[in-house]
């Protein structure tokens, strides 16, 4: 059972990556702060006697579920929300990943030859260009690149194949270096 | 591209797409970690709120686990049988069946008792030199009001 501190230690380390990544779903600060608290909620008062290990795989499961729940409430609404769940044509086979992988090096890793200002217009780009990803694609590369699960933990989170897990964030990666190259981030 | 940017040596596919989800996810965390005092705030208010709830499920948990283990004391004090499960009048009569079964209990152990008396006097009977027929011997019975003789 997680004690009192690891519980709280877990929510600070994860709270900022959670709402951040409800923001990019909905796109709406107050609703990705709804999705977070209703999470958190969740997660203390129906499984706050599992292990401390257990808790960062059900909390981003209970995560998603809750967004889920946001868009279904918000379809009820008839609130018109671009969460579609199929995939841009998959039209950049011949993308130069290695280009963009240059360019996003240089445009984030070289402080001196960019300002504060433009690179915090990189960082916005960046995450409207995540923002932007299909929603699959979204949450399979969020997870794991940016949770750092591996793909069995990331597939159980989103409850499909390993296979898939792995096209969802090729297929991400991919959009974001072509996102990125059309935004400018080449420079 | 910048005289900056590293040189990156031929690699596989899966390397580079992985590189750049690496740089890609350390943006993001550095646009997370400044995030507005306000949504800080409230991340914490909701943290908070998380963990109370969480002491109040434990909280819950435990007593179900106490009332559980300690259901029958609390019959025996006579007290509100709501919590185990049990309708009033049931825990009422519970201490009087209880009472009857440990009177039946002493008086099957006296009759117990007796029976192993009797069994020992037979055996030591049976076990004497003296035959047990002796004893109805009116001679043998006047023989013992006198005693022996000197």
């Amino acid at each position: 059972m997680a004690s009192d501190k690891e519980l709280s230690d877990f929510l600070k380390s994860v709270e900022k990556r959670a709402f951040k990544r409800a923001v990019y779903a909905v796109r709406n600060e107050e609703s990705a702060l709804d999705i977070v608290q209703d999470s958190m909620i969740r997660l203390a008062e129906k499984y706050a006697d599992r292990p401390a290990a257990e808790l960062p795989l059900v909390f981003q499961r209970i995560l998603s579920n809750a967004t889920m729940d946001w868009f279904r409430r918000e379809r009820v609404r008839s609130v018109v929300q671009n969460f579609s769940e199929f995939s841009p044509a998959d039209d950049d086979g011949d993308f130069d990943l290695l280009e963009a992988l240059h360019a996003v090096d240089g445009s984030l890793g070289t402080e001196s030859a960019y300002d504060a200002v433009s690179r915090t217009q990189i960082l916005g780009a960046i995450e409207a260009s995540v923002a932007d990803l299909p929603g699959r694609q979204r949450e399979a590369f969020l997870l794991r690149y940016w949770e750092e699960f591996d793909v069995e933990e990331t597939a159980t989170v989103m409850g499909c194949s390993q296979g898939s897990v792995k096209t969802h964030c090729s297929r991400a990666v991919h959009a974001l270096a072509k996102a990125l190259k059309a935004k400018g981030i080449t420079l | 591209m910048t005289p900056h940017s590293l040189h990156i040596a031929p690699v596989s596919h899966v390397a580079l797409e992985a590189r750049m989800a690496g740089r890609l996810a350390s943006a993001l965390t550095e646009c997370s970690a400044a995030l507005p005092h306000e949504v800080s705030e409230r991340l914490r208010v909701a943290r908070d709120q998380a963990l109370s709830r969480a002491r109040k499920s434990r909280l819950a948990i435990a007593s179900t686990a106490v009332s559980a283990a300690g259901g029958g004391t609390a019959v025996l004090r006579g007290g509100p049988a709501g919590g185990s499960g049990l309708p009033k009048w049931l825990s009422a009569l519970m201490p009087l069946a209880l009472l009857l079964a440990g009177l039946m209990l002493i008086g099957q152990l006296n009759v117990l008792e007796q029976i192993q008396v009797a069994a020992d006097i037979d055996s030591q009977l049976l076990s004497d030199n003296l035959p047990p027929a002796a004893y109805a011997d009116p001679g043998f019975a006047q023989y013992l009001r006198k005693g022996p003789a000197p």
